[in-house]
């Protein structure tokens, strides 16, 4: 579409796997600006099995407090817009609604090759049903146990990776032939794709063993050396079978693409683009910039450092789906979920509470019980993220600490549980203890989850994103600060200077240990002096280095989380509740 | 507009029954034919066992002249100890295969024999008529009848008929209630069960129960029991919708299909009980799927404090109010039989259709 073209109206839509999400954005007085935004529940499923109603039905909302009409008689969105307020100039819809892929990943090195194609699939989404590497699980297991593995899992696409380049040949290539007798177990209509991202030297004879057992496909090799990751090939091919084979697939969905002159693109892979579009348009490129996003089903973290992109997501875990899996982990202390509850709650009922929530997605807790346990998955959820995503980030300056999460300047956060947290400090609390930022950071929220629409409208109409961000898309959650350091609870770790806009100050001494909050409202703005004590990092510029930053004030204030990095929860389950009690309580209840 | 989800619990109506093979396989029924519920409908080959046979290594050749040495063709049925691959010469190694099956593949160096594939039998599980084949894949079957869809199950398809142990749906069924006299049914239950219900359960093949709740330490007991539980509100101890046990103690002594097949997200599956009855006649109005809630429709409450209750929406107000987490949340006012309406959240209401 030509950048030429006057554009008045823009509608985007979200269509997740639980909600819809759509917006209107109209050009007022010169500027893009959100006008109205409504939601609906996402019916992909029976008895209307079609994504196209569900973003009719969230439409519906935004035509009556617009007074515009979308539809035409026949239900095909008008587009362009026409005289009488009826239809929109541009249209663009982003979905995760779909069925992830589901791939086996076999390789050699559990940390190097086979790591790195775990996050090659984790850049769409896709599911991991098995994974066979040579040195670690499946290792120690026959050519025809493997052969089961693969034929059982029934995936879509088995990922083989391996081989630096020049490296090992010849377990690569029996990884292949496993692979490919694997597929040749299967019937040919229900053969999974064979994607090979090991060992480039080896590619021939790869294809002479596949041969016609399967659809073959060959990317670059994902680890070419033991410390390079190149995973942007394997990357594009699975986000490609992914749109090939699963989101062309969700009942609807071609409707939805005959509306939009914006092609329709995975919430992710759009998400991605405007953490990379913020990270262009940020100032201090030192630093980097992450999304996360906790949808019901799955869980997103996009982040830019050094200008690099990088995705992961997790298809099998979100604020709704996945609790059981992770409830069943038993070796992980303190117990997941159960160790970020405030109260007493036994397995069971957390149990019970994830299996109605999975069996009611849509609904929403009436009761702190329920809303204690939806919140705490949301943190294992950005938890289990960053584990696969932080090994494959290059941080560049931002690299703090190696086992740290890299400096960041804005944290973008969305997602039902977060956008709709009955208080905006418990979003930011959830982000804190599962994201683990360092330094000086603005978190961000996305309140009308919006932000991948906003990324996927970036690449046609980038003035119509940016003023959409700077009014109203986006709204400052917090600036945090977290200092990094060693001490005994209670020590003097930081002392921090307020100076607010009217000139009126505020000075504060933080222990190891707390949780404070100093009010700084949306749209205000503070100069903050920060002096580390006892060699403590709050990120300007070394351990014990102290100075000013002009920050900016969100929904739930200015916090600095002096509780430790990386975060120890507390050794008994009474001690856990009480501390997680009182940060709760710290951030505004 | 809010447009609530549904769940299905329809005294009389149309049933779509979709039944589908785990596997490609093979539709042995036509539309319009009439089926039964223990009537085979579609089968499939499901593949067992299997060997790998590393042939080159074993005759000592390389990779590239395995193709001369070999004796079978890919696709020949193979006797376990016929040999499968050869090398030349009167003393030559040879290779035996170590079951009986067919030749599969041969990649690489490797040959693949896959053993005799098990049958896997379709029952059509219903009474009624074919109405579309899906082929390879399975069928429809239309049926006239009662169907309820529960929110959590267990275990696979069966029939039984159906017998009420409880006296209203807030009560739980206990195993002392259970008799020889409930073989071959289909127990009712209230607000769940209790651990005993398994005990007494065994020896006298039960077909299935349906209950409201269940406790969350039960789960690995259901997993476990031979036939399927359904439950229809939720899990914990949670009274029967008054609709569903009404509608299932009406057709006490029917027979009924149960299924606890459950599977929440992509291609969703519910568990469900369906009653055929012997009419041919429709109600004149159905509720139409797809509905947007208006004052006055019948809605179940899906979480607690009151997940299982029906009752009539009798306003909807225009602003959001504050629930007891806090939260600002459009709702809609409930009579659920109370002094006066209950708030309860849009998200947390369904249609009962």
């Amino acid at each position: 579409m030509a950048e030429a073209q006057p554009i008045g109206s823009i509608l985007l839509a979200d269509c997740g796997t639980v909600m819809t999400k759509a917006v209107l954005i109209e050009q007022v007085g010169g500027r893009y600006r959100f006008v109205a935004h409504g939601t609906a529940p996402t019916a992909a499923e029976s008895p209307w099995s079609d994504v196209a109603s569900s973003i009719q039905h969230a439409v519906e909302r935004i035509s009556r407090i617009a007074g515009r009409d979308f539809f035409n008689e026949s239900g095909r969105l008008i587009s362009p817009e026409v005289s009488g307020r009826k239809g929109v100039d541009v249209f663009a819809a982003t979905t995760s609604a779909s069925r992830p892929l589901e791939v086996v990943i076999a390789g050699l090195v559990r940390d190097l090759s086979v790591a790195s194609a775990e996050r090659a699939a984790g850049g769409t989404y896709s599911l991991v049903k098995a994974v066979l590497a040579s040195d670690g699980p499946g290792g120690r297991l026959s050519d025809e146990d493997r052969a089961r593995v693969i034929r059982d899992a029934a995936p879509d696409v088995v990922c083989v990776a391996g081989g630096t380049e020049g490296g090992a040949g010849n377990p690569v290539l029996e990884l292949v032939e496993t692979a490919t007798i694997a597929c040749s177990l299967m019937k040919p209509e229900t053969r999974p794709l064979l994607l090979y991202m090991g060992n480039s030297r080896l590619r021939r004879h790869v294809v002479d063993i596949v041969d016609d057992s399967a659809e073959l496909r060959v990317t670059d090799n994902v680890r070419p050396t033991p410390a390079e990751e190149n995973l942007l090939a394997a990357q594009e091919e699975l986000d490609a079978l992914y749109k090939r084979d699963k989101m062309s697939q969700l009942p609807g969905v071609q409707a939805v693409d005959g509306w939009s002159q914006v092609p329709l693109t995975s919430t992710a892979a759009a998400f991605s683009r405007l953490m990379q579009y913020l990270w262009h348009l940020g100032g201090d490129h030192s630093r980097g910039v992450i999304g996360v996003d906790v949808g019901a089903a799955s869980t997103t973290l996009a982040a830019v450092f050094d200008g690099h992109p990088s995705l992961t997501v997790q298809s099998d875990l979100g604020s709704a789906f996945g609790g059981q899996r992770l409830l069943q982990e038993r070796d992980t202390h303190p117990e997941p979920i159960v160790r970020w509850l405030p109260e007493a709650m036994s397995a069971g009922e957390v149990r019970a509470q994830l299996i109605n929530k999975e069996s009611h997605p849509v609904s929403i807790g009436q009761e702190p019980r329920q809303l204690w346990v939806e919140q705490a998955m949301a943190r294992e959820a950005i938890q289990a993220a960053r584990r696969v995503a932080q090994p494959g980030w290059r941080p560049g300056a931002a690299h703090a600490y190696s086992r740290l999460t890299p400096l960041c300047d804005t944290i973008v956060v969305r997602g039902g549980v977060l956008a709709h947290a009955p208080r905006p400090g418990q979003a930011a609390l959830i982000v804190l203890d599962g994201l683990e930022p360092i330094g000086v950071s603005t978190l961000v929220l996305d309140r009308y989850g919006l932000a991948p629409a906003l990324g996927n409208l970036a690449a046609v109409k980038p003035l119509a994103a940016v003023e959409a961000l700077d009014n109203g898309g986006l709204v400052n959650l917090a600036t945090v600060v977290a200092p990094v350091g060693q001490a005994r609870p209670g020590d003097l770790v930081l002392k921090a200077r307020v100076t607010y806009e009217d000139d009126s100050k505020f000075t504060i001494e933080v222990r190891y240990g707390d949780l404070e909050v100093l009010p700084l409202m949306p749209g205000q703005q503070a100069v903050i002096e920060l002096r580390p004590l006892r060699h403590f990092d709050v990120g300007l510029g070394g351990p014990g280095k102290g100075g000013k930053r002009l920050v900016n004030g969100g929904l739930a204030g200015l916090i600095i989380d002096a509780r430790g990095r990386p975060l120890c929860l507390a050794d008994t389950a009474k001690e856990r509740q009480l501390r997680m009690q009182q940060w709760i309580w710290d951030v505004g209840g | 507009m809010y447009y609530p989800s549904e769940t299905q619990v329809t005294p009389l109506t149309n049933v779509h029954h979709r039944r589908m093979l785990p596997a490609p396989g093979e539709v042995v029924v036509r539309v319009a034919d009439r089926v039964e519920p223990t009537q085979v409908v579609a089968y499939a080959d499901i593949p067992s066992d299997f060997r790998i046979v590393p042939a080159a290594r074993l005759l000592g050749v390389p990779v590239s002249r395995l193709a001369r040495c070999m004796r079978v063709n890919l696709g020949d049925e193979i006797q376990r100890g016929q040999v499968i691959a050869k090398r030349r010469g009167p003393l030559g190694r040879s290779v035996k295969s170590p079951i009986d099956g067919t030749v599969r593949a041969r990649v690489g160096g490797r040959i693949l024999i896959e053993g005799q594939p098990t049958t896997v039998e379709l029952r059509a599980y219903v009474y009624g008529t074919v109405t579309n084949v899906i082929a390879q894949s399975g069928v429809v079957i239309e049926t006239i009848g009662a169907v309820i869809q529960g929110v959590w199950g267990s275990g696979g398809d069966s029939l039984g008929v159906l017998k009420c142990l409880v006296k209203g749906p807030d009560e739980l069924l206990e195993g002392k209630a259970i008799d020889p006299s409930c073989q071959g049914s289909i127990l009712i239950g209230g607000s769940g069960l209790d651990e005993t219900v398994f005990e007494r359960a065994q020896g006298l093949q039960l077909r299935g129960i349906v209950v409201g709740g269940l406790a969350p330490d039960l789960i690995p007991h259901v997993e476990e029991s031979p036939f399927p539980v359904v439950v229809t509100e939720g899990i914990g101890t949670v009274p029967m919708s008054r609709p569903v046990f009404r509608l299932l103690t009406t057709h006490e002594g029917r027979e009924a299909s149960i299924s606890g097949r459950a599977q929440s997200r992509w291609d969703i599956v519910r568990p469900e009980i369906i009653i055929p009855l012997p009419t041919e006649a429709l109600p004149s109005t159905q509720a139409e799927p797809g509905r947007p809630l208006t004052v006055g429709a019948q809605v179940r409450i899906v979480r607690t404090p009151y997940m299982g209750t029906v009752g009539k929406v009798v306003a909807l107000p225009d602003h959001a109010r504050r629930i007891g987490t806090g939260a600002r949340v459009r709702g809609a006012e409930v009579d659920i039989g109370q002094r006066a309406p209950i708030f309860v959240p849009l998200a947390n209401l369904e249609f009962l259709r």
